[in-house]
């Protein structure tokens, strides 16, 4: 995530979080994408930031290694906790919110739509 | 070891009282204590006071208007903080902003733990449905504070736990139990002692290990032991070693958590924590 004044933004952004007006009316879900006619409102409402998913420069194949290394690094921490289930189940949840995020990044990272096989196309 | 070293715990006590450095209690959190407790005081008086001090209304402020507690509108004023947060929370704000060069000081990370514990315990609280979820934020973010003293008083003393932590699978607080008979929680009783700390905020600085031991609100003490694991479980920030320490069953059993919860908690937590990374200078 990162956070940019509002005339860095530009259409085809996808928000990182949902946008309040001041009185906390919402006026973007998070997750939905920056057009021409969202940067028009936010204009009028006054905002001054917003803070919108980036592909963070890293290749599908460094997504990959960093998420293999948080997990090492995971398992390390929790090595004088083995016994306990309920920090296993801590644990379970952060590897299973650290693969959404890697999916999510790695979607990011995707080339477009049309440039990519179809899986009808990439099945033998 | 070295033999400067100080094992002996009523010694330590002793010691920590007589230090010349021990921070003192910064003079506006206790003008604002005395305030608070008279019943006549109104939030615009507190506020006139806390405002008087540009700087420090500043790091208020940004405390305030950050992630850790997700207000809507901007807050502008002190004296505004003090209706919406109320004046335990922009009190515990006020100590924070007056100790914070102190914990950047003290060791590399440990701000970075401390607001990440703050944040977890805002998001366990708010999970568990609390009221109260700002004033147990406040406790986690203090939860520590014994470590800065041992890390600014006691360097030699320090020296020895990171060395012992640095060769082993070793919490931190095991370590200095092992080498000093004293730990943090103990200096952070004694720093709480000596600052007139409230008891809400001193109790998880004692017993954050040992919520089991909680008596004046062991609800709120057992939020910042669950919450001082996950952070930890998230390797954010630097606690001294990087381990998850064990997790006291009764605290668990006390909340009545269930294994499901970590998923609504984490997902509370970590957009905070990806925001709260411009906290990590409040200059």
């Amino acid at each position: 995530m990162k956070r940019i004044p509002l005339d860095k933004a530009a259409p085809g952004q996808i928000l990182a979080e949902k946008l309040t007006r001041h009185d906390g009316v919402l006026l973007a879900n998070q997750g939905s994408e920056v057009t021409e006619g969202l940067l028009r409102m936010l204009a009028r409402q006054n905002i001054e930031s917003i803070a919108i998913e980036e592909a963070d420069g890293r290749t599908p194949e460094e997504v990959l290694t960093d998420y293999l290394r948080f997990l090492a690094e995971l398992e390390e921490r929790f090595v004088r906790v083995k016994e306990s289930q309920v920090l296993l189940a801590l644990k379970k949840t952060i590897i299973f919110l650290a693969a959404k995020e890697r999916d999510e990044t790695l979607a990011l990272l995707a080339p477009p739509l049309e440039t990519s096989p179809t899986a009808t196309e990439a099945k033998p | 070891m070295a033999k400067s070293v100080i094992q002996d715990r009523a010694q330590a006590k002793k010691e920590v009282r007589r230090i010349k450095n021990l921070p003192t209690v910064p003079g506006i959190v206790a003008k604002i204590s005395r305030m608070v407790e008279n019943p006549e005081t109104s939030a615009a008086e507190v506020g006139r006071l806390i405002s008087q001090d540009q700087v420090l209304s500043a790091k208020v402020l940004r405390m305030a208007n950050s992630a850790f507690f997700g207000m809507s509108r901007k807050i502008s004023s002190i004296s505004q903080a003090l209706v919406i947060l109320g004046f335990d929370v922009v009190k515990g704000l006020v100590l924070t902003s007056s100790v914070f060069d102190m914990i950047q000081k003290s060791m590399a990370g440990l701000w970075e733990h401390s607001i990440g514990c703050a944040a977890a315990s805002g998001a366990v609280a708010t999970v568990l449905g609390r009221d109260d979820a700002e004033e147990i934020l406040v406790a986690g973010l203090l939860h520590d504070l014994g470590k800065v003293v041992l890390a600014l008083n006691l360097p030699e003393e320090m020296a020895v736990v990171l060395k012992k932590v640095a060769e082993g699978p070793i919490l931190f607080y095991e370590a200095e139990n092992e080498l000093l008979d004293f730990d943090h929680c103990d200096l952070g009783e004694w720093l709480a002692e000596h600052w007139n700390l409230p008891e809400s905020l001193a109790e998880p600085m004692r017993l954050h290990h040992r919520p089991e031991k909680a008596v004046l609100n062991p609800e709120r003490v057992a939020i910042v032991h669950i919450a001082d694991i996950i952070i930890r479980s998230k390797g954010f920030g630097h606690a001294g070693d990087l381990l998850v320490p064990p997790i006291s069953m009764p605290a668990w059993e006390l909340l009545k958590l269930r294994k499901t919860d970590f998923l609504p908690i984490l997902e509370i937590l970590e957009p905070k924590l990806a925001s709260l990374r411009d906290l990590t200078s409040i200059q």
